[in-house]
């Protein structure tokens, strides 16, 4: 049994991430039509995936209803709003309109989801203003920094800015372009360096996490 | 409790009156302020106004209603852009909680612009996989969208005539809300399939995406209600961006200046607390 639960795992990580390494070097008709229907498999294993997210979240929600346990209700709440959701999608055949007219579904989505995302979106302006009005403080020599970069480039990406301090739009740009570019571009040359360390980690079967913890 | 200790704790509903009417004034009495264009917003207009009719244009909508306020200027503007210079368009999302919107947006300005779907435009609407429907659309088209959103076959429609995979686009903009979203397509599509790739993203986000514009990886990028402000003014058809630019200087300044007054009562504090200090020893 341990070597169906581990060596075989282990065995086509390895075989898969060495073929679909060296894959990318190969342009021959058989490599593409490999990758072709590899990425057909991966977007049917995607469909999947969505299938057991939602699962998973019934349980657990179910459980948390079933024990009453603190805020239970709106576990109720996401439950009634899921099954109802899925009900009026499958009479609506996943369909927003139907010749012109609004399906349930598509009310739902266009006067429920759409309002309550902006709105939650919209409110962080808010959150924001109070959180900079308390922390956005000069504590240090780097907070001194952070803080004058941070202004410099909310005047230079607003008109009102650009009009009030004609330079600022040209300082906002210099930081984005100069000292942010370089910056995230080193971040993102250590994380891929990372993440390439960490894929020869997993082909090679020294990682081996993503097997899960259970006993052997 | 000095003056200045309680401004520091200032209750946070007088913050959230304040950025209110910075929001609300301006879009009751807008002023206009002239926008200035960025090279960036620029690159991605010029782009598309080099292409010939008929040209291959995919336009991703990888965004939720979330980040609507944003995106969704931009896409309204990058479309009649489009259409008016007699694009095909190629539309889709890799967000599902995006389809919706991102059909009724494109129905929205097909129909402004006259446009006929299936010959003009196609919405392909949203596939499984993430980033594997890059890969597989790059591959062979049809095996990531057999039917568009309404359900028709995509083979056989005179839209996509010519148009087997990525290879075939002439341009691809990516209006990203976060992942999977422009970097994405340039890792996944642009970088494998060599089609040129643009930008559109939430402002939180833009800063992110420099490396990839600096570098040429993406020829442009329209970041924010500002980088949708800006290609309005660019297309010469100003809407809900350059409105909403003006509610946005405001808050800008609002938040700018109570930063600064903090900053005032933070050091004053300071100074009080340094000389009592000295006044001890």
């Amino acid at each position: 049994m341990i070597f169906l639960r581990r060596q075989v795992p282990l065995l086509i990580t390895m075989i898969t991430g060495l073929v679909f390494a060296a894959q990318y070097y190969i342009p021959h008709p058989a490599s593409e039509q490999l990758l072709t229907s590899a990425t057909k498999w991966l977007q049917i294993i995607g469909g999947f995936a969505l299938v057991l997210g939602v699962t998973s979240l019934f349980h657990q929600h179910a459980a948390k209803i079933r024990r009453k346990e603190a805020g239970w209700g709106y576990s109720l709440v996401l439950y009634a709003g899921m099954l109802g959701t899925i009900a009026v999608g499958l009479w609506a055949n996943g369909k927003e309109s139907i010749d012109g007219a609004m399906t349930v579904f598509g009310w739902i989505y266009s006067f429920m989801m759409v309002p309550l995302q902006g709105t939650m979106f919209a409110i962080l302006a808010f959150f924001i203003a109070s959180a900079a009005y308390r922390s956005f403080r000069a504590r240090s020599r780097e907070a001194a920094v952070l803080l004058i970069a941070a202004v410099i480039v909310m005047m230079g990406r607003v008109p009102l800015g650009e009009y009030l301090i004609p330079i600022s739009g040209d300082l906002s740009q210099w930081i984005l372009n100069v000292l942010n570019a370089s910056v995230r571009r080193a971040i993102l040359i250590g994380v891929s360096l990372g993440a390439v360390a960490l894929s020869f980690k997993i082909i090679f079967g020294v990682e081996r996490s993503y097997l899960g913890g259970g006993k052997e | 409790m000095t003056f200045a200790e309680r401004m520091l704790r200032i209750d946070r509903r007088i913050i959230f009156v304040v950025i209110g009417v910075c929001t609300l004034l301006p879009l009751l009495y807008p002023v206009g302020l002239p926008i200035k264009i960025s090279p960036e917003v620029r690159g991605v207009y010029e782009y598309m106004e080099a292409l010939p009719e008929r040209s291959v244009f995919l336009l991703s909508l990888d965004f939720d209603p979330a980040s609507k306020p944003e995106l969704h200027p931009q896409a309204i503007a990058l479309l009649r852009h489009a259409f008016r210079k007699n694009l095909r368009v190629i539309a889709m999302t890799l967000w599902v909680s995006g389809t919706g919107m991102a059909d009724q947006l494109l129905t929205q300005v097909a129909m402004e612009m006259g446009k006929e779907k299936g010959k003009d435009y196609v919405f392909l609407g949203w596939s499984p996989g993430g980033t594997a429907v890059i890969i597989n659309m790059g591959q062979d088209l049809y095996t990531a969208f057999p039917s568009d959103y309404g359900g028709q076959p995509t083979k056989g429609l005179p839209v996509l005539e010519g148009v087997l995979s990525l290879k075939d686009v002439n341009y691809a903009i990516s209006l990203g809300a976060g992942n999977p979203g422009v970097e994405a397509w340039y890792v996944f599509g642009k970088d494998k399939y060599k089609f040129e790739l643009g930008g559109g993203c939430t402002g939180v986000i833009a800063p992110g995406l420099y490396p990839l514009l600096r570098s040429g990886q993406i020829n442009g990028l329209i970041g924010g209600l500002r980088g949708a402000a800006e290609y309005e003014s660019l297309i010469g058809q100003k809407g809900r961006a350059v409105a909403g630019m003006d509610a946005q200087s405001a808050t800008h300044v609002a938040i700018i200046v109570l930063v600064i007054i903090c900053n005032i009562f933070y050091f004053s504090l300071r100074n009080v607390a340094r000389q009592q200090g000295r006044v001890h020893s």
